[in-house]
């Protein structure tokens, strides 16, 4: 009888401790809550004094593999479409990247390789082959300004980023280096950031936790 | 750590005192295993809501005498809570997301318990007081991105518990208990490590 309320005593116990594992939160994310749509702005910036914008014809694939290109899917005509309309609907006008526009947007697709490496900001990339050249704004041989934006992820997969450049403020630096400023900008992480029917969604997303984006004074 | 020295000492007080006395009705070493069930209080409910389930304690005690005991015992427990995406501000920005926010405690401690009644008794209550260190592993998960924190904190807490014996004599004991845990733990939005935890599982004499 003693024997048995051991046993029995101690089956119970191992059973909860066998239960007990932790909740592993991995195992627990749809692809939708798996994203992060993280945005950052110059606070310096008045996005008032902003009328017309003009943005990228195709969309910028960077690797650190070397096999970097621009590129133009359904999912990248898609992605321009839709962040054009967005910066519409904040009350800017579309034009030309001739007609000297006051911003610009860059579209890129991020596919490093990388396992972990701690990243400072955004705009770690605009060093990279494959990034958008800023004579394609019509300024080559200048450089990209970054504000310090605090980075808070290590990077290991696929993204999504825009950059809005300040080129109305674009003055030539007597002897110094030329930089055109991000402004803002915004980075889809995550799984399935490079899926077409979840364009909708993120844009909208990062639109809405940037309510100072507007022509006409924040939303 | 000027705590954990002051436990010492009077440890080894008790040690001293009570070396001699050895009339005893069950061989002094006992094992316990125990089921542990937690929920969080003060900023550590702001972190992670959720009542734990999942969590265990095992540890050994010796009898000096009837009423006094020492030991050690180590635990686990896991808090965890899933927030809906909601916009995080941040300084130069914002940022949406699901966040998953999760907490493992491992404490390691060593225990004093004081019986308030003869070995023979129906039911036995006590009182214990527990301190140590507990590793405390921190990761918020922002999506599927994850930021962490891994460290070593003090840690107390007082016990207050019955063992019921299976028979007059028998060596075999079931134990329910419900502790208070509080550590002086700072990691983000948690400014204190405060649980009450309810145990329940048994304690066996085995030498």
């Amino acid at each position: 009888m003693k024997r048995l309320w051991i046993l029995m005593g101690f089956s119970l116990v191992t059973a909860a401790l066998l239960s007990s594992c932790r909740k592993e939160p991995l195992n627990n994310l749809t692809q939708e809550e798996s994203r992060i749509y993280i945005t950052n702005y110059d606070k310096n910036a008045n996005f008032t004094t902003y009328k017309t914008f003009s943005i990228v014809d195709s969309v910028a694939v960077i690797t650190n593999r070397g096999d970097h290109q621009k590129a133009l899917t359904s999912y990248d005509q898609k992605l321009i479409a839709t962040v054009t309309k967005s910066f519409q609907d904040r009350g800017y006008t579309l034009v030309a990247k001739t007609a000297s526009p006051d911003l610009a947007v860059n579209l890129s697709r991020i596919d490093n390789t990388y396992s972990s490496v701690i990243i400072g900001g955004p705009g770690y990339w605009a060093g990279y082959p494959g990034y958008w050249d800023l004579g394609y704004w019509g300024y080559p041989g200048w450089g990209y300004y970054f504000p310090p934006y605090y980075g808070v992820f290590s990077y290991n997969e696929r993204a999504v980023s825009i950059d809005l450049l300040d080129l109305k403020n674009a003055t030539p630096k007597a002897g110094g280096q030329n930089q055109i400023t991000t402004i803002w900008n915004a980075m889809l992480r995550g799984s399935g950031v490079w899926t077409g029917a979840n364009i909708d969604s993120m844009i909208a997303a990062v639109f809405t936790q940037s309510p100072y984006l507007s022509a006409t004074g924040t939303k | 750590m000027k705590s954990i020295k002051i436990y010492v000492l009077l440890l080894a007080g008790v040690l001293g005192i009570t070396g001699a006395a050895k009339a005893q009705s069950r061989p002094p070493l006992s094992l316990q295993l125990n089921y542990s069930i937690a929920q969080p209080l003060g900023s550590l409910k702001d972190y992670a809501n959720k009542t734990s389930f999942r969590g265990w304690k095992a540890g050994f005690l010796y009898n000096f005498n009837d009423q006094f005991s020492a030991g050690l015992n180590v635990g686990y427990q896991d808090f965890y809570e899933k927030v809906p995406r909601a916009i995080y501000p941040g300084k130069d920005g914002a940022i949406s997301a699901v966040q998953q926010r999760t907490l493992q405690t491992i404490p390691i401690m060593l225990a004093a318990q004081y019986a308030f009644t003869k070995p023979e008794s129906k039911v036995i209550p006590y009182v214990g007081l527990n301190a140590g260190i507990a590793a405390m592993r921190y990761e918020k998960y922002w999506g599927e991105f994850v930021e962490g924190d891994d460290s070593w904190q003090f840690m107390a807490t007082p016990e207050l518990g019955i063992n019921v014996p299976f028979g007059k004599y028998s060596p075999v004991m079931f134990n329910a208990n419900v502790q208070y845990n509080y550590s002086p733990y700072k990691m983000g939005d948690i400014t204190n490590f405060n649980t009450v935890q309810a145990n329940i599982g048994v304690k066996i004499h085995v030498r």
